[in-house]
């Protein structure tokens, strides 16, 4: 899985490019953590890339969401496709993250 | 917990109990001195029958005796008895008299008495039987006697029947030790059982305080001079004092906990940092996200000195003016921190916590970066528009005036000041079109018109419009495309401005004698993929700056940009609009080498 990072002022963007399966799961985490710590939590996670998930990804997000609640923060989803939101919404985790409709929205949501 | 002050509760006057003591004492005592007169009396009564029985014995057998001695006319043995057994038997009267009253012995040796006459008088009668008399004390017997052969007599005799209570040392003895054995015994008894009731009045009130409602320990607590029973009874009101003070701390705590934990709850679920400081500047709580802004474990936050953590001298010096009650208001400072993954602006405010017991602070944190960059962003913004907007106005008045001078007959200089009033507007157009789109992308609004975009159009027109800036600056433009390129799915205004900026910023960064490359890449194209190359010889970019220059309103730090405008706006509109396509824009420069953008654009825009 490619992961790209970019900035939008003091938000950085990561950008998986790739189906996030389990093989994957554990290479975004370390790279989510690796981005919470150093930019302390000011990130959003652009999903458009990702066109599926299986279960170990939905894990991984969840915890990802997890973590970053137990220091006050959330885990900030942008343009997740369809099929992705509604896996979201079948598994009943998407509570556990804020969803945008777009990274734009989601970068200003730190104002 | 502290002892309770006793206070002392001494009764006003003794109480039942003790009268009940002393009554029952003097009961015991009645009832022995009663039981010992009676004793005395029976044994009194009984020596008075015993001695009446003797004195009847003895006036039986003394009579016995006289009347055989007198029947041998032996008087004088009769005298010699009569005075020896009154002498024995200690008889008051012993007497012995003829018929006629005459004595012929009598056991007081002056009593005057007759010789036996020849021949006994008769005389009274001197009765059939012992008559027997008893006088008060005294017991009398007349006993008629009749000597054989000579006559009748009588013997009298008289004896005190009483014999005294105290008379016999072994009662007097006895009753002297039980007398005094009992006055000291209940002397001893009233004084123990005083004190004890004493005492157990003093609680007995205490108890039916108790029962009309006094709970003050204080109030119920007994003079402990009254005893150990008195102590026993404060000891128990003080352990009774501190389980109850033991139940209100636990019911206390039982109350408190569900608030402290709602209350800990909430401050973990907070986006602002909290750390909650004591007077020694040691953190006693801190929520998650402090722990993540100051770059600190959460467990060893707790006890440790926040002065290390926050690397502000004016937020510590907050800090100790708020818990030293000199500042009783919110104190907030703007801290920057540079992270591994840049500079953060923290806001922290510092407020003294208002409790009774003890001080201690609360600091707050809040992560303001991202509203200093907006600011920055802006504040560049309205500077960079200021003089992007000046500048060509200043021109459009400059050349306007010029073609007004020029007036009809200079037809060169009207061209030119028409040309260059043709190129400013056009800058000022893009200029604000740019700001435009700035203000579409903040505002969420940028949104593509999706429709075929023939790229070979776009191409053709994009070599019109640059071939002549290329001419002017001698930089050799070229285009290398592929023969068939894809018909995309996308915003054509919005790619044709992408290209714009890609192209435009090629030709203005490169000096003059240079190159600049537009390549298509064949074998995306053939998958349906655009990837456009602009390559030039330009000034190149630094390393360090080639992630920002995507930036909104940045400018590569260059010196050699001084003199080059820019809105710096371009390649920030260039890559926002390749990833509304799905796509992005990528860079790779050397300094003083020069630079290649490369775009990469889907085939089908992923944004509507």
């Amino acid at each position: 899985m490619e992961i790209q990072e970019h900035r939008h002022g003091a938000v950085t963007v990561v950008r998986p490019r790739g189906p996030l399966v389990e093989a994957d799961a554990g290479t975004l985490r370390d790279c989510l953590r690796e981005v919470t710590a150093r930019c302390l939590g000011r990130f959003v996670l652009d999903a458009s890339e990702i066109p599926f998930a299986d279960s170990a990804g939905l894990e991984m997000l969840a915890e990802a969401g997890e973590e970053l609640a137990s220091s006050g923060q959330a885990l900030r989803v942008a343009a997740p496709s369809e099929t992705l939101r509604e896996v979201f919404d079948l598994t009943d985790i998407a509570g556990g993250f804020e969803i945008f409709a777009d990274v734009q929205t989601a970068v200003r949501s730190f104002l | 917990m502290p002892a309770p002050h006793v206070q002392i509760r001494i009764p006003r006057q003794d109480s039942l109990a003790s009268w009940a003591g002393l009554v029952t004492g003097a009961l015991v005592l009645s009832v022995l001195a009663s039981a010992s007169f009676w004793t005395v009396y029976s044994h009194r009564e009984e020596a008075r029958r015993g001695r009446q029985a003797e004195v009847r014995a003895v006036a039986r057998l003394l009579g016995a005796s006289v009347e055989s001695f007198l029947a041998s006319d032996d008087v004088s043995s009769v005298r010699r008895l009569v005075g020896e057994v009154a002498r024995e038997h200690g008889l008051r009267v012993c007497r012995v008299s003829l018929a006629d009253g005459s004595i012929i012995a009598d056991r007081n040796a002056k009593t005057p008495v007759k010789a036996l006459p020849g021949t006994w008088p008769g005389g009274a009668d001197v009765g059939d039987g012992p008559h027997e008399r008893v006088d008060g004390s005294a017991v009398s017997i007349d006993v008629p006697l009749t000597a054989p052969g000579k006559g009748l007599l009588r013997l009298r005799v008289e004896a005190d029947a009483a014999v005294p209570a105290f008379a016999t040392p072994m009662v007097q003895a006895g009753l002297g030790v039980i007398g005094v054995g009992a006055m000291a015994g209940l002397a001893l008894a009233c004084r123990a059982i005083r004190r004890r009731t004493r005492a157990i009045g003093a609680i007995r009130g205490a108890l039916l305080d108790a029962r009309a409602g006094e709970a003050s320990a204080a109030a119920l607590a007994v003079s402990a001079e009254l005893g150990p029973d008195a102590e026993a009874w404060n000891e128990l009101l003080a352990e009774l004092e501190r389980l109850r003070g033991e139940r209100l701390r636990e019911r206390a705590a039982e109350q408190r906990a569900p608030r402290e934990a709602d209350a800990g709850a909430a401050c973990d679920a907070m986006w602002l940092g909290v750390v909650v400081v004591d007077d020694a500047l040691r953190a006693r709580y801190a929520n998650g996200a402090a722990a993540v802004f100051l770059g600190a474990r959460r467990e060893a936050m707790v006890g440790a000195d926040v002065s290390g953590l926050i690397e502000s001298p004016a937020v510590v010096d907050a800090l100790r003016s708020a818990l030293a009650g000199k500042v009783r208001h919110r104190v907030a400072h703007e801290v920057a921190r540079t992270t591994p993954g840049g500079a953060s602006v923290m806001r922290m405010s510092v407020r003294p916590l208002r409790r009774e017991e003890s001080g201690g602070a609360m600091l707050v944190i809040e992560d303001v970066t991202q509203q200093r960059a907006a600011d920055q962003a802006r504040n560049a913004f309205v500077a960079q528009a200021t003089h992007e907007l000046r500048t060509p106005l200043t021109n459009f008045r400059l050349y306007l005036e010029q073609l007004v001078d020029a007036g009809d007959g200079d037809t060169a200089a009207r061209a030119r000041c028409i040309n260059v009033l043709t190129q400013e507007s056009r800058w000022l157009e893009r200029v604000v079109a740019d700001m435009l789109s700035v203000a579409e992308i903040e505002a969420g609004a940028l949104k593509l018109r999706v429709d075929d975009v023939r790229l070979e159009t776009v191409f053709e027109e994009l070599e019109a419009d640059y071939g002549p800036q290329a001419q002017d600056k001698e930089i050799t433009l070229a285009f290398a495309l592929p023969p068939k390129l894809p018909v995309l799915q996308g915003d054509r205004d919005k790619i044709v401005l992408t290209l714009h900026n890609l192209i435009g910023n090629a030709l203005k960064y490169t000096p003059k004698g240079g190159t600049v490359l537009v390549a298509v890449d064949a074998g995306a194209a053939s998958a349906g993929t655009l990837v456009v190359d602009v390559k030039d010889s330009g000034i190149g970019i630094r390393e360090e700056e080639q992630g920002l220059i995507f930036e909104r309103f940045y400018r590569a730090k260059d010196p050699r940009l001084s003199s080059i405008t820019g809105s710096g706006l371009g390649l920030a509109l260039a890559r926002e609009v390749a990833r509304l396509h799905g796509g992005d824009i990528t860079v790779s420069s050397e300094l003083d080498k020069g630079s290649t953008f490369r775009l990469s654009l889907p085939a089908r825009a992923k944004a509507a």
